[in-house]
């Protein structure tokens, strides 16, 4: 990590993506914060601490653009509402806000609950599953599929249309390309035959709702409900599979936390909340600066991509004391696993009801397990999530 | 000892009034609504843990 020419120390790519791949970044993060601010060569900067991280992602004065970034998901239209900016992207959050609200989301909770027995009773007598592939990649999926009123056999499809936009073939972004393309031209074709379907046939589901929704008088285009529904598959999806990974990892490998929250059920909702700050499932998002501005002291220009990295922000212990251990019941606990600011995640009280409905089920049924033997854990990179979470556990009845 | 909230701020992360649904709750969009201006005796804990979980500083007692 040398010092740059303005001040900032230069970071390869290959450190940052262990952010979300190393087996523990908390080390990683540790180093970090011991700069306000680290340059990735000539692609973007690093914000590492809490409090920097914190106001970047509030920006109370618009000094920050998320349409800005540069980042190809295969989408052709910004993605609605998340690469868009103030104050247009408040008639979207008017819209969305009210459908994922915790009082809304609470309604689910039954649903929930069948798909997470019916996952886990598909493995819980044989003894063993790949806790990744049969139940933290499904999960989310059905959830999705059901609450958007959209075929159940359109999971696999679904499935697929994620990871090629998300985790596509290939190494560089040119080799990743067309993949993304493929994969973006189907989501737009797939909406746009349903939208028409609705349009014949009105449903009751959110989908529905959001085909409804008003602003001031107005409805939504087919091209923005389009673009809200593929922001949906990449947003809503994957985290929730890397969030299930992650928690799920951690509690195979520390089975006195598991315990504690096994023989206290009470305590899931914190422990939700502190595992998600542990992990920080979603390492860092980005932004674009409008203007020239400082960050911790380091020059940015305007027009340059930052990183803010929310996993170091979530473990910085000089913010907030005792952030370097978990505690399952902590509290206050204002972590920024789902990001903060206007851009604060959509999902996140889904998200929420399908991680501790999921935590609650799977250890009633099966409160004993580790990682099957001679595993090792591979974390994915971008997102955290796992390949592959080999777990055994006694058959059960 | 009262609460404040500064509604631009909230987010709707809703981690206020699902730590303590007796002082705070939730409009049609997520975001906070103060349920009492004082906050009752015995209920501190649950106003300082409303408050302190605010991710966006939205919240804060005045004593």
């Amino acid at each position: 990590m040398d010092a740059g020419t303005t001040g900032a120390p230069d970071l390869s790519p290959h450190t940052v993506t262990q952010l979300a791949s190393s087996d523990d970044p908390r080390e990683l993060q540790r180093t970090l914060r011991e700069q306000p601010v680290h340059r990735v060569g000539d692609l973007f900067s690093l914000v590492t601490r809490r409090d920097d991280v914190e106001e970047a992602l509030r920006d109370r004065t618009g000094t920050f653009s998320w349409s800005a970034v540069g980042m190809n998901l295969g989408n052709i239209r910004p993605l609605i509402p998340l690469q868009i900016d103030p104050p247009q992207h408040v008639k979207y959050r008017r819209i969305l806000d009210p459908l994922f609200a915790p009082k809304k989301m609470a309604l689910l909770e039954d649903e929930v609950i069948a798909l997470v027995k019916e996952l886990v009773d598909a493995f819980a007598v044989s003894g063993s599953c790949d806790f990744h592939e049969e139940f933290a990649v499904p999960l989310p999926c059905r959830v999705f599929l059901r609450l958007m009123g959209l075929p159940l056999d359109d999971l696999d499809l679904f499935l697929s249309l994620k990871d090629d936009i998300i985790r596509p073939p290939g190494v560089t972004l040119d080799e990743q390309a067309p993949y993304r393309e493929r994969a973006g031209k189907t989501v737009y074709e797939y909406f746009e035959r349903h939208l028409a379907e609705r349009k014949e046939h009105p449903t009751d589901d959110m989908l529905a709702q959001i085909i409804a929704g008003e602003v001031d008088g107005e409805r939504l285009t087919d091209e923005e409900v389009m673009d809200i529904c593929y922001l949906f598959i990449i947003a809503g999806l994957d985290t929730v599979t890397d969030s299930l990974d992650c928690i799920f990892a951690y509690l195979a490998q520390n089975p006195d936390h598991r315990r504690q929250l096994v023989a206290d059920e009470s305590i899931i909702p914190s422990a939700v909340e502190e595992l998600l700050r542990w992990e920080s499932p979603v390492p860092a998002v980005p932004r674009v600066a409008t203007e020239d501005i400082e960050i911790g002291g380091c020059p940015i220009k305007a027009g340059e991509q930052v990183m803010l990295v929310l996993g170091s922000a979530n473990t910085d212990d000089d913010a907030h004391a005792g952030a370097d251990e978990v505690d399952l019941r902590r509290n206050p606990n204002p972590h920024l696993a789902f990001g903060g600011g206007v851009h604060r995640c959509l999902g996140s009280h889904l998200a929420r009801v399908e991680l501790r409905v999921a935590i609650r089920e799977f250890h009633r049924r099966i409160p004993e397990y580790e990682l099957a033997p001679g595993t090792v854990l591979e974390y994915t990179t971008g997102l955290r999530s796992l390949h592959h979470l080999p777990l055994a556990f006694p058959a059960g009845p | 000892m009262r609460i404040v909230l500064d509604a631009e701020r909230c987010q709707g992360h809703g981690r206020c009034y699902s730590l303590a649904p007796d002082l705070f709750d939730s409009d049609d969009l997520g975001h906070c609504v103060l349920l009492v201006d004082e906050v009752p005796e015995g209920a501190e804990v649950d106003a300082r843990s409303g408050v302190d979980n605010c991710p966006e500083q939205a919240l804060s007692i005045v004593d």
